[in-house]
């Protein structure tokens, strides 16, 4: 069976998934791409941010509860399109919502085009994505 | 306090600094957090034998970690204000390794005046220290 026969399809949503993001959790992003601004550490400076690299990796479609791929497939992120529409604050829970919105082949790959939104436990809208990923399959997926 | 103001002019080019994601860096990036059980997890960006398994020659670093480092200069340019507002379209054209050299740029490609603001349209990129591209794509903001 083909792997691509396992997976969502257009239309199709992905398991949300939930996440907190304590002071610790976002400092293991300030330290994974080197920026230590006080804007998302220091108090002073009002309620720190959530680092936009941690809530863009905790929103890849990998992240679903739901999302599984056969041993030896990978899923590769080629394109995002990415709107920020509030920053988010550290201390808060965050829920991810994903839609597979179309799906194309280009050069012998099979791509998904996956909408995601990222809403706080207020119900604020803090991010919206629109990413393609492709699957590249090995001899262990075979 | 933003660097790109209304009056910063088409063409004008901005560096981000110079980043290197290291070892341990992509595993605090994309090993999941340091609380869970047996971290960091095993995947494509964390592990070459999974990597290979699943038909890769190496494991590049997260896209989402090359953009991270472009969000940074995009608030170094514009503020805070570029987390409620900005927008950004990037394609990953070539596989980072762990441990490259990497930094991110973006040039004025155009601004618009609109009613009272203007909006700006940058060409940004994220490239290795021999100059080779790595991510490539467009960002805008109005100010």
């Amino acid at each position: 069976m083909k792997f691509t026969n396992l997976m969502k399809k257009k239309g199709e949503k992905l398991e949300p998934y939930e996440f907190l993001v304590t002071p610790e959790f976002n400092q293991q992003y300030l330290f994974a791409v080197e920026d230590f601004h006080p804007r998302y550490w220091d108090e002073k400076y009002g309620q720190p941010i959530v680092h936009p690299s941690l809530l863009l990796n905790q929103s890849n479609a990998t992240r679903s509860p739901g999302f599984c791929l056969p041993p030896g497939v990978a899923a590769i992120h080629t394109q995002d399109e990415t709107q920020f529409i509030n920053p988010g604050k550290v201390g808060k829970r965050f829920k991810v919502t994903w839609e597979i919105v179309e799906e194309y082949d280009k050069r012998g790959r099979h791509y998904q085009v996956i909408d995601t939104v990222v809403v706080d436990e207020d119900g604020t809208e803090i991010l919206r994505r629109r990413a393609h990923v492709t699957y590249f399959q090995g001899k262990g997926g075979e | 306090m933003a660097i790109i103001t209304r009056d910063t002019k088409i063409g004008e080019e901005f560096h981000g600094k110079i980043k290197i994601p290291s070892e341990p860096r992509v595993y605090a990036f994309s090993g999941g957090s340091f609380l869970e059980p047996g971290w960091p997890k095993k995947n494509i960006h964390t592990s070459l034998e999974f990597a290979k398994e699943c038909g890769l020659e190496t494991r590049a670093i997260s896209g989402t970690q090359t953009m991270g480092y472009i969000v940074e200069l995009m608030i170094d340019l514009f503020g805070e204000g570029w987390l409620s507002g900005g927008k950004m379209n990037i394609k990953f054209i070539k596989p980072v390794d762990v441990g490259t050299k990497l930094i991110a740029k973006a040039v004025v490609k155009s601004k618009e005046k609109l009613n009272d603001k203007v909006r700006f349209i940058l060409d940004i990129w994220c490239e290795r220290d021999d100059g080779t591209k790595v991510a490539v794509g467009t960002a805008e903001y109005q100010i």
